[in-house]
């Protein structure tokens, strides 16, 4: 029986991971995530960009909402603007893929000042309603200013081609995706663990005892908005790539509140729940799609017809429940299962 | 002259629907400190119910108000009571996740139910046009600016002057001190998301009577944020009158400067206000102990 986890110097603490198990773990998922390609066909792979996607975006969500504790639905936003700029710059402007992408996740940071600088004052349902006023207006100007962003025609990318690499095919596209996402992973897991992550914890924990302590509330919220919008950014830039044609209608709110419940149901505040939680949302209409269809005829030619009705009753229920029974979502689960297991005899 | 007469009319008339519902918000905010982000859903499910009462029961009109009412109310009890009081204790934050995930699945539901069709509602005032100088109305339009004066005179009179609308107002400023008179603060949050309900129920049917009845109904809700900001979250009345400003502000920039405003030209002003008064215009400042 173990007596608990004892964490005698500071580098053990702040190690990503001190046990060997998780990353044996780790090192099998990854393989597996790369053997994946050679054993799926089109529409696994298809699914498994959008979790990689997805992943990325609640991620950056996360990095915000969760970690810094200030509540954002406008993230849809500046998904919406890091697409559209990959996508006008390779389109109209001719920049070679390798540039535009990064770009996305530079303007979407830019813009992040836009509504982060008059956001400082705000807490809140004030800041939530102000993040999503922003995302309404990004969504209206790609809508009317029709001479720089084609309006309501939509981007269509041609030109796929990064390092010589085709996106436009899912295997490459794939192995692209989860180079990014492994990236973005390790970069939010290290900023966690320094002093800006650290202050971040302590905005969310209180801001008001952070700023007592000596951290400074303008540069860190706007650090944590500029970098989780440069991720989202980033997300958003991978989706061009992905669809090769985009338009407004994808950024919708119903978008946001997929990212939220991304984050909501994995675990606030934890990058693994980030994760989790993007496999577990874009996996839940697809898993309940398949049982629809084995239930008799009649019913399931009902219940197919209302298939996008289905996702969004599914997501909203998904929130409320994690939300009733369990707030730190499936890490909470997971958490408590190991707290379970280890301490048998005497846990509860 | 004239063109300038008409935009302020006709935004009056939609300012009126962005009050109705912006009073709604402020009605559950004030009694209990939640912001609903399902108002605009709830508002579309009062309507669908509305019109399927008027058109598949054939409901005659004097019999709709009353009955569209008496649900209205239901459905916000119902709600209130499945989903909000068992959150009760839950930090803010998480109660107006789960309003989140209310607006969502009721939105969803009510499309799986009703289906996408666009429908017209129509009950007996409309059709008409009323000539008032140089200004050209609709009879639903005025039916609307009618009911807008009707519903704030009557939620103005309900807070200031009925035995529930006054512990409500006490809930709203000390609970336990409400609590230790008496007043039983948790069905004081049931009446307020039965009253909001019917506010912003009676809302929803004059938008299904004005444009048609729609499964985009709920944008309607968010487009109020606006109007509570602007005149206070914590303030029916204010919100009321906020929702006139935002709505004539919205037709005058459409009208003058550029088409694209008409939806924005609300929340790039709050965004400002919020700017200069994080608060609100007429919100008070939190103290806030560490």
């Amino acid at each position: 029986m173990r007596t608990g986890n004892h964490i005698e110097s500071y580098p053990r603490h702040i190690a990503l991971s001190d046990n060997p198990v998780v990353w044996f773990w780790l090192v099998a998922l990854m393989a597996a995530m790369i053997v994946l390609p050679a054993f799926s066909g089109l529409f696994v792979l298809g699914l498994a960009i959008r979790i990689l996607i997805a992943a990325v975006g609640a991620i950056g969500l996360n990095l915000l909402t969760g970690s810094t504790g200030q509540i954002s639905l406008g993230q849809s936003g500046f998904l919406a603007a890091g697409c559209y700029t990959t996508g006008l710059l390779i389109t109209d402007y001719h920049w070679p893929p390798e540039l535009a992408l990064p770009m996305a996740g530079i303007v979407a940071a830019a813009l992040s000042f836009l509504v982060g600088i008059p956001s400082l004052r705000l807490k809140g349902l004030y800041l939530a309603i102000t993040t999503l006023a922003f995302s309404f207006i990004i969504t209206q100007f790609l809508l009317f200013a029709e001479p720089i962003t084609h309006g309501p025609y939509g981007v269509r990318i041609e030109d796929t081609v990064l390092f010589g690499f085709d996106l436009a095919d899912p295997t490459t596209m794939y192995y692209f995706c989860l180079g990014i996402l492994a990236l973005v992973t390790l970069g939010v897991l290290n900023i966690m663990r320094t002093r800006v992550g650290r202050a971040f914890n302590a905005i969310r924990d209180q801001d008001i005892a952070a700023r007592a302590m000596g951290i400074n509330l303008t540069t860190y919220k706007l650090t944590a908005f500029a970098a989780s919008s440069f991720i989202v950014g980033l997300a958003g830039g991978l989706m061009a790539f992905q669809f090769r044609f985009i338009n407004v209608d994808i950024f919708s709110v119903t978008l946001a509140i997929e990212a939220l419940a991304m984050i909501i149901v994995g675990g606030l505040g934890s990058v693994a729940g980030a994760i989790i939680g993007a496999v577990f949302i874009i996996l839940l209409p697809e898993v309940v799609g398949d049982a629809i269809g084995l239930l008799p005829a009649g019913i399931s030619d009902v219940l197919s017809r209302g298939a996008l009705e289905i996702k969004g009753l599914l997501i909203g229920l998904v929130i409320i429940l994690t939300l009733r029974l369990e707030p730190d979502g499936l890490m909470g689960v997971w958490r408590n299962m190991k707290r379970y297991w280890s301490r048998w005899p005497l846990s509860v | 002259m004239d063109l300038f007469l008409n935009l302020v009319a006709s935004g009056l008339v939609i300012g009126s629907v962005y009050g109705l519902i912006g009073m709604s918000f402020a009605i559950i905010f004030r009694t209990t400190g939640v912001l609903n982000f399902a108002q605009g859903e709830v508002m579309m499910l009062v309507a669908y119910t509305a019109w399927t009462l008027t058109h598949t029961l054939l409901f005659p009109f004097w019999l709709l108000v009353p009955s569209t009412i008496v649900l209205a109310a239901l459905i916000g009890m119902a709600v209130e009571r499945l989903f909000i009081r068992p959150m009760t204790g839950q930090p803010i934050f998480a109660i107006v996740m789960v309003t989140i995930g209310i607006a969502i699945t009721l939105r969803s539901l009510t499309t799986l139910v009703w289906g996408h069709e666009f429908e017209g509602f129509s009950v007996p005032f409309s059709g008409g046009v009323v000539e008032i100088g140089p200004v050209f109305l609709l009879t639903e339009q005025l039916a609307v600016l009618i009911l807008f004066a009707a519903v704030s005179l009557m939620t103005w009179a309900f807070f200031r002057f009925s035995r529930v609308g006054m512990a409500m107002r006490a809930t709203s400023q000390d609970e336990t001190a409400a609590l230790l008179m008496g007043v039983d603060s948790r069905r004081m949050s049931s009446f307020a998301w039965a009253i909001s309900a019917i506010v912003s129920g009676l809302a929803g049917v004059m938008v299904s009577v004005l444009f048609a009845r729609a499964p985009d109904m709920w944008h309607f809700g968010l487009k109020s944020f606006p109007a509570a900001i602007l005149g206070g979250l914590d303030s029916p009345i204010g919100a009321g009158f906020g929702g006139l400003i935002i709505g004539v502000i919205g037709e005058l920039s459409a009208g003058y400067v550029w088409n694209g405003l008409k939806e924005i030209s609300g929340l790039i002003l709050i965004i400002v206000i919020l700017m200069v008064r994080p608060y609100g215009l007429f919100g008070e400042k939190e103290l806030e102990r560490v």
